[in-house]
């Protein structure tokens, strides 16, 4: 939401969507549970582990935490020190494997 | 104060041409700085997990973890929930979401303490190993992070009880969802890192 002084009528709820999204973030987290109790090789999965963490990380920042209809400037203000981790966790992890 | 002179109304108004309310941009500055934070555990964690053995994380138990995963999801979906209740003037909505927000943080809190007694159980304690350091020091803190919003949950209930938030002045409800879902944000990623990979 783009603002908290909204008048109270004619606002329409958004429940529907909510629960939408929580549903997506259920049936990702069973589909991870139960891929951990295959025997899928570990290189495959984790590629797959990694995909399902970044869109239910998504999925909760552009719906619940409303980035998606927010200023963009919060959405930098997010990114920006996100983009640094990934960043310094990969190159830490370049050098771990240098060794 | 000469005409030039800059009145906190105009720093205000200026915010709310750019559609930011101070309070958000406060808490997001903060979240910010917890990114950091956060960051610099998670790629300690990773970097002893992909340097040092650590058989100890046989120990782990997965499932009973992913369970706790999909309480910490629904309380953040009671969290926007109660939001879209107060948005749309029901404070009875925003109480009964609110409640159960903070019941579902306890129970995972509950979980997570299991958990870890279960771990101590095996010896696998916080100076046991660097597993056991790094396990412990990267849940420890997002634990105290869920303590700390079960305790913000309660005291937001406390506000809404005394008829603090309303359709139009809801922003402390808002402030607080935005830390719950950081804190969910957090766990889908240490979840991933720690139990799957």
């Amino acid at each position: 939401m783009t603002s908290s002084s909204s008048p109270s009528t004619h606002v329409a709820s958004r429940a529907r969507q909510y629960v939408m999204v929580f549903v997506a973030l259920a049936v990702i987290t069973a589909i991870e549970i139960a891929m951990t109790q295959t025997s899928i090789p570990a290189s495959l999965a984790n590629v797959f582990f990694l995909a399902f963490s970044l869109a239910k990380a998504t999925l909760v920042a552009t719906f619940f935490m409303h980035l998606r209809d927010d200023s963009r400037i919060y959405t930098a203000i997010f990114l920006l020190p996100v983009v640094l981790v990934l960043a310094f966790s990969t190159l830490m992890l370049m050098s771990a494997g240098g060794h | 104060m000469t005409s030039h002179s800059i009145t906190h109304e105009d720093e205000f108004r200026a915010g709310r041409e750019l559609s930011l309310d101070h309070r958000k941009l406060g808490m997001w500055l903060f979240l910010a700085s917890e990114v950091m934070f956060f960051g610099g555990l998670i790629g300690t964690f990773l970097h002893y997990k992909a340097t040092v053995p650590s058989p100890e994380s046989a120990e782990l138990d997965t499932v009973l973890v992913g369970i706790n995963t999909f309480i910490l999801v629904t309380s953040s979906l009671m969290v926007v929930l109660g939001l879209d209740s107060i948005r749309r003037g029901n404070r009875r909505g925003l109480l009964t979401y609110l409640g159960l927000t903070a019941l579902l943080g306890a129970v995972f809190l509950g979980g997570q303490g299991y958990e870890f007694v279960s771990l101590y159980g095996h010896g696998i304690t916080l100076t046991s190993s660097v597993f056991g350091s790094s396990f412990f020091t990267l849940t420890g803190f997002h634990g105290l992070h869920v303590l700390i919003g079960v305790a913000w949950a309660l005291l937001t209930l406390g506000k809404a009880l005394r008829g603090k938030y309303s359709a139009e002045d809801h922003v402390g409800v808002e402030a607080f969802g935005l830390y719950w879902h950081f804190v969910d944000i957090v766990w889908i990623v240490l979840f991933t890192i720690i139990y799957l990979i």
